[in-house]
């Protein structure tokens, strides 16, 4: 191992992160070399600092009534037991039920489009042959009008009925 | 660190319907917990949500709890994902709503700025020069004290990702503290 190699493991050996290969082959380098064994000195005790600072910032511990209140939320967004609850691995697994919906509502979704991209052209209905009917009906409204015509004859009749269907009347 | 015996039985409880007895089982986790989170997060109320959120999680997942680990690594590992989560979610509000987002994060309360301020002290602030992923990858390792398997595990990726990233974070964090915080240096 060069003295440039070993410097970019130095960070990992300050904290005894090599894999057991690099690990030896690092000793192995530094028996022989002050320069690099006075350079990992300095970088484990410097790592050391860093830890025992962090470690001495305490972060303010939870007061009685934020952990009280968290349990509480916790408790109430909780209703079903975790038995009926997701199962599985984390976010992964809850998503699944998710993921096979979507896949269904695809898979649907593809075959409403294929139905109208690869619909033959319309043909068009023949006209009835008996009289025309046709009746406006609107439930907001009080009135319903029947009209119907004759195609022979052309005579057009029409009924007009209240909402009880009842003939109010006129015709013609 | 296995699990004890009493945590089994507390997460039997739980999964059998007895809720009451998830308190007990999280709560000698709430402090380490609570740090975890200030370090990922950069400050306490955010915390506080990301360890409601985590506990959340893992009162819903905890059928999937493997009990060959240990629970607090299950915590961590679903903290530092809610933690995760949290940032990319602030940043992306952050660049839709950049001004009310900014109005939000600067409280009005004198007493809370003070707060804000000594939390970002010390070592807690240089950490902010760290990327999301190295500052994870350097508070489980080097301040919870996961092994590199462990803290791997946690974050869902390999030990060879782990191991550069936290190459990384040692290198920058070491420059930043010799550059902009002496004092940290000088306290020794």
């Amino acid at each position: 191992m060069t003295c440039r190699k070993l410097h970019r493991l130095i960070p990992l050996a300050a904290g005894d992160d090599l894999s057991p290969r690099q690990a030896r082959a690092m000793r192995a380098h530094i028996a022989r070399c002050p320069g690099c064994r006075a350079e990992l000195e300095a970088f484990r005790k410097d790592l050391a600092a860093i830890r025992a600072e962090a470690r001495a910032e305490v972060v303010a511990d939870w007061s009685a009534g934020e952990w009280r209140a968290l349990m509480v939320r916790v408790a109430a967004a909780t209703n079903a037991a975790p038995g009926r609850a997701e199962q599985g691995a984390g976010a992964a697994t809850w998503m699944r039920p998710r993921w096979a919906a979507a896949a269904v509502a695809g898979a649907l979704l593809s075959l409403v489009i294929m139905a109208v991209l690869f619909k033959g052209p319309s043909i068009p209905r023949p006209a009835p042959e008996g009289p025309a009917l046709a009746a406006n009906f609107d439930k907001t409204q009080d009135k319903v009008a029947i009209h119907m015509v004759s195609p022979e004859s052309g005579l057009q009749v029409v009924w007009i009925l209240d909402r009880n269907f009842e003939w109010k009347g006129d015709h013609e | 660190m296995r699990m004890n015996e009493t945590e089994k039985e507390l997460i039997a409880m739980v999964l059998a319907g007895r809720t009451e007895a998830f308190e007990p089982l999280v709560t000698p986790y709430r402090g380490p917990l609570l740090a975890l989170a200030a370090r990922l997060t950069g400050n306490r109320e955010e915390a506080l949500d990301v360890v409601q959120e985590a506990l959340l999680r893992a009162y819903r997942s905890l059928r999937s709890f493997d009990p060959s680990h240990p629970f607090r690594n299950w915590l961590f590992q679903i903290a530092a994902n809610a933690a995760r989560d949290r940032g990319r979610r602030i940043s992306r509000e952050r660049a839709a709503f950049p001004e009310v987002i900014d109005r939000a994060a600067a409280p009005a309360d004198p007493e809370a700025r003070l707060d804000r301020r000594e939390t970002y002290s010390g070592v807690m602030s240089a950490l902010a020069v760290l990327s999301p992923r190295e500052r994870e990858v350097f508070v489980l390792r080097d301040l919870e004290e996961l092994d590199i398997r462990e803290t791997s595990r946690a974050l869902g990726c390999s030990s060879l990702s782990v191991r550069v990233s936290l190459s990384s974070a040692r290198k920058k964090l070491r420059l930043a503290i010799r550059q902009d915080f002496p004092h940290l240096k000088e306290d020794r």
